[in-house]
Order: C-alpha cells, then sequence, then structure tokens
C-alpha cells in the first residue's frame, strides 16, 4: 500500500527496479493498445503485420539510399549552418555586429513558404533549394541557442581570463569559444529535433533526390498506412541514434564537459 | 614582535567608482608597506577588507586590480623590474592577480595548462616554465592532479590551482574576493594553508581579501580596514569608504595567539560596522 502511495505521489521516493518496472509496463501497455485498436474492421491505425510489410515493401524500394539522402541532406545543411551560426554567435559580444546576430534570432517566426518563394526564383536546382531553406531555418535556431551560451557566461569567467593579462580577443577565443566548444556540440544536439522534422517536411515539399520525406509523400499519396507508420519509426529512431551519438561525441571530445 | 616598514607596496590615491549615476565607493586611501619581521625568513602582507553587504568591497577589489576602471584615483604598486627605492608603476588590467569567491578556472585546460598559459607572457624558455610550474605544483601539493582539469578537482586543489595561476601571471599581488565564503571547515583549514605558504615563499607577497567573517580576518591579516558608509556632517552617506583602519602589527595582535585583546578589536570592529 505504502509503495503504491509513493508511485502515485509527487516526488514520490521509488525504487530504480520498481522505475524499470513502470516503464516497461508503459511500453507493454502501448503495444497490447496498438493490437487490440488495430483488431477491429474499421480501424485508422495499421496493424503491425501490415506495419512490418510496410518496412519491407520500403526495403525493397531503396529505403537505405533513401536514409542516406536524407543523412547526407542533414549534415551538409547543419554544417553550413553551423558555420554560420558560429560566426554570428562568435561575433555578438562586438557591439557593432552585435545587431546582426539578434535579428538572426528574430528570423526564426518567419513562416516557410514566403521563403521557399524567393529561393524559388534565385536557385533552380532542387537539391540546392532544400539545402538553402535547412541552412537558414538551422541558422536561426542555431543562432539563438549559441547566443544564449554566451549570455549565459559568468562575468567571473571573463573576469578570470582578464586578471590573467588576456587581451579582449584572447577574453572571446579563451571563454567564448574554447572554453564553450563542448556547448555547440549540445546545441546542435538540442536543435537536432527540429532539423530533422523539417529535413522530412522540406523533402516532402521540394521533391529531390529522394529522401525519407519523400517516402513519406508518396505513401500518403497511396494513403498506404503500414508504409507510413513504419516510416516514422525509421525517421523516429533514425533521429534518437543522432542525437545519442552527438551527445556521446560531447562527452567523449570534451572531458571537462558536465552540461 | 620585532619587525621594521620598509619599500611602499601598495598605494591607492582618491579611488572612486560610480555607475552611471550611482556612486559605489569614494575617497578610498590607503597605503601598505613592506613589513619584516627579524628572525622570519620572508613575511607576506594579509590586508582584510571587512564591511556590511552592498558597501562596494567587490567593487573597490575589481578597482584595484584593474577589472573596473576607477572614475577618479590611481593605484600604484611597486615595480619589480626596476632596482631604484620606492619604484612603482600603475596598475593595468593583470597587475594584480584577482581570485574570487568561486575560484574560477578556464574550464577546458587542465591545471598543467592552466599554469603554463599563466606564464604565456614571461620571458622565460619552455624549459624554464616547466621547471617552474613543476616545483610550484610540487610546494602546493598538485603534482598529482596536474592532468585533471577543474571539474575533476577537489575544492582545495581547485582553491590552490586559482591561486597560483595568479601568481605565476601577476608575480605577488593577489587580491581574493570572499575566500572563505560557503567553504566548510576542511575547506577554510585548505585556504589558511595556502596564506601560510603564501606567507613562507615570498617577502613581498601582498594579499587582499575581503571576508563576512571577522574572527579569521582578525586571525590572518596584519591589517584590517573597514568598508562602510561615511557620516558627514552628522548624516549617513550612501556611498562605500574606508571607516576605520586597524594595524594588528601596532597593537601586538598579529602573528600572536587569539586572546582577550583579540576579542577587544572584534567587538570595536562590529560596532564600526554596524554605525556605517
Amino acid at each position: 500500500m505504502t509503495k503504491l502511495k509513493q508511485i502515485l505521489l509527487p516526488f514520490g521516493t521509488v525504487p530504480k527496479k520498481t522505475r524499470t518496472l513502470i516503464f516497461f509496463s508503459w511500453i507493454a501497455l502501448i503495444i497490447l493498445m496498438w493490437f487490440i485498436g488495430a483488431s477491429s474492421d474499421k480501424h485508422i491505425f495499421p496493424t503491425p503485420y501490415d506495419v512490418f510489410d510496410g518496412f519491407k515493401e520500403l526495403y525493397a524500394q531503396g529505403l537505405v539510399t533513401h536514409i542516406f539522402s536524407s543523412l547526407a541532406l542533414c549534415f551538409i545543411s547543419i554544417f553550413f549552418a553551423i558555420l554560420i551560426s558560429a560566426l554570428l554567435a562568435y561575433s555578438w559580444p562586438i557591439a557593432l555586429l552585435k545587431p546582426i546576430g539578434t535579428m538572426i534570432t528574430k528570423f526564426r517566426f518567419l513562416p516557410f513558404t514566403g521563403l521557399t518563394f524567393f529561393l524559388t526564383m534565385m536557385v533552380n536546382d532542387a537539391r540546392q533549394m532544400q539545402i538553402w531553406i535547412l541552412v537558414i531555418f538551422l541558422t536561426t535556431f542555431l543562432t539563438t541557442s549559441m547566443i544564449g551560451v554566451v549570455k549565459d557566461i559568468p562575468q567571473e569567467e571573463f573576469d578570470h581570463a582578464k586578471s590573467l593579462k588576456c587581451s579582449r580577443w584572447e577574453v572571446l577565443w579563451q571563454v567564448v569559444i574554447l572554453g564553450r566548444l563542448d556547448y555547440l556540440f549540445e546545441s546542435i544536439r538540442q536543435n537536432l529535433a527540429i532539423a530533422w522534422m523539417m529535413l522530412v517536411t522540406v523533402e516532402a515539399i521540394v521533391a529531390a533526390n529522394g529522401g525519407l520525406g519523400l517516402l513519406i509523400k508518396n505513401s500518403d499519396k497511396f494513403m498506404n498506412h503500414g508504409r507510413i507508420v513504419a516510416l516514422q519509426l525509421i525517421i523516429l529512431l533514425i533521429g534518437l541514434s543522432l542525437d545519442f551519438f552527438i551527445n556521446f561525441l560531447r562527452k567523449a571530445l570534451f572531458r571537462y564537459s558536465r552540461i | 614582535m620585532s619587525y621594521s616598514y620598509h619599500d611602499t607596496l601598495i598605494f591607492v590615491e582618491d579611488i572612486s567608482v560610480q555607475y552611471d549615476e550611482t556612486l559605489i565607493i569614494k575617497d578610498v586611501n590607503f597605503v601598505e608597506k613592506d613589513v619584516v619581521r627579524e628572525g622570519y625568513g620572508s613575511t607576506a602582507q594579509f590586508i582584510a577588507i571587512i564591511g556590511r553587504s552592498g558597501r562596494g568591497k567587490s567593487t573597490l577589489l575589481k578597482a584595484l586590480t584593474g577589472l573596473v576602471k576607477p572614475t577618479t584615483g590611481k593605484v600604484f604598486i611597486k615595480d619589480f623590474t626596476r632596482t631604484e627605492a620606492d619604484a612603482a608603476k600603475m596598475v593595468k588590467e593583470g597587475d594584480i592577480g584577482f581570485v574570487d569567491q568561486k575560484y574560477t578556472l578556464f574550464r577546458h585546460k587542465t591545471v598543467y595548462q592552466a599554469l603554463f598559459f599563466a606564464l604565456r607572457k614571461t620571458q622565460l624558455s619552455k624549459e624554464a616554465k616547466e621547471d617552474k610550474i613543476s616545483a610550484y605544483l610540487d610546494t602546493w601539493g598538485l603534482s598529482a592532479a596536474k592532468d585533471k582539469y577543474p571539474n575533476e578537482l577537489s575544492g582545495g586543489q581547485r582553491q590552490r590551482t586559482a591561486i597560483i595561476e595568479q601568481l605565476l601571471s601577476s608575480d605577488q599581488f593577489i587580491v581574493m574576493d570572499e575566500p572563505f565564503s560557503g567553504l566548510d571547515v576542511g575547506n577554510i583549514l585548505e585556504v589558511k594553508k595556502s596564506f601560510d605558504l603564501l606567507n613562507s615563499i615570498s617577502e613581498f607577497h601582498t594579499v587582499i581579501f575581503t571576508t563576512h567573517d571577522i574572527e579569521l580576518a582578525i586571525e590572518l591579516a596584519q591589517v584590517i580596514y573597514i568598508i562602510g558608509y561615511p557620516t558627514v556632517a552628522g548624516a549617513l552617506q550612501n556611498y562605500g569608504t574606508i571607516v576605520a583602519r586597524h594595524d594588528l602589527r601596532d597593537m601586538d595582535l598579529a602573528w600572536n595567539p587569539y586572546s582577550e585583546k583579540h576579542a577587544e578589536l572584534y567587538k570595536k570592529i562590529v560596532d564600526e560596522m554596524m554605525a556605517s
């Protein structure tokens, strides 16, 4: 009875074993609900067998190639977005350049469609256009995160560097750039979910060399629910793997990192 | 105890700091000389600044180190690069080491890398720098921690690294903002040990520290300055300045065990603080 009280109580003290049991119970419940919900004749959600068939179908149609196409688009876009964001965030402490970084952070409220209209007039190649859309949007989010990191550096760290005879450029290099390199990885990780979500949407809007977004769009057209759920699961798993990988990389590269 | 005054180590003249319309400190003046004790290899100078919250202690420390540019006034320190008597130079950022109460270090540098960085502006060769660092690491008991990052250091190791990093960079002068704040008994002992080491290493080491702990100030310092709001023409002002100075050497209290006379000074300081 006391145990039951603890798992229902806010901030209740629950042993690790019980927490694991709760977690797996929820997973089992979801799977059970899936089986029950999809077992009747009139179901909107595909059965696990439909999803499995969806996987097989996707694999036969070159799923791996599409995954690599999406990953390539993701990495290229992130790479350019990091370069631009780093430049904007690291120049933010310079009074003359501060307004540029600040202005870019406001652009994250811009809608997708208006921008694609102008890009269509400037860029002809569909792949290039996908990259540009992603770079522009990712830059606004990454710059916001990175400027946030710079803003959060305690005054003591700047004073410490100055007391060691650091020039203002050395302070920028040592405290902001080198001293917060691990936070750059954390910013990427935190914005990866947005990037990955945008990427699938961009691939669906601007059809180019395939990709997971295009696969979803095609499946949607034919109302193939099994395929759609299978694709969603694949996208989710790849996103989670990227998140895990970047976090692992941060911890491996930066021993001093304790975010 | 027999002692004598020698070269001027620090000379503070009419310091005031104002942010926009707010005057924080005004008319701060003091001089501290090198004091040599007979029969001792070296005697570092420990100067405590105490006062109630908001009286401008931290601002004064930052003005002394050049981290905050004083609105008026100047700070001079002994120039060790010149041989003539009382050779002085005006303080600029980096001349006086600054250790804050969190013992801030570069988070991305190991102890060794941080100390090497602190020596980057000296004329020493790479080998001489390595030798100097090794000697310091050895003296301060940090040899085993030389490849550790700040997040891997214990509180005591962190304090010692922060102190010697500033010693290597600024040579003789260190300002410490609340070095005992929030520390447990063990850590306070570690800082006291660091003070002992500073005392034994160089005659010219000058440590200016702020604290809220009056007993610790009386125990460790040779001079205590009280910073508070002055009373001018019967009215309490709202800027900080030095309202009292206690030279524990002249009072025969410095370097002596805690006694009834120390307790009397404690009461006097409390009264002075409450009145300012």
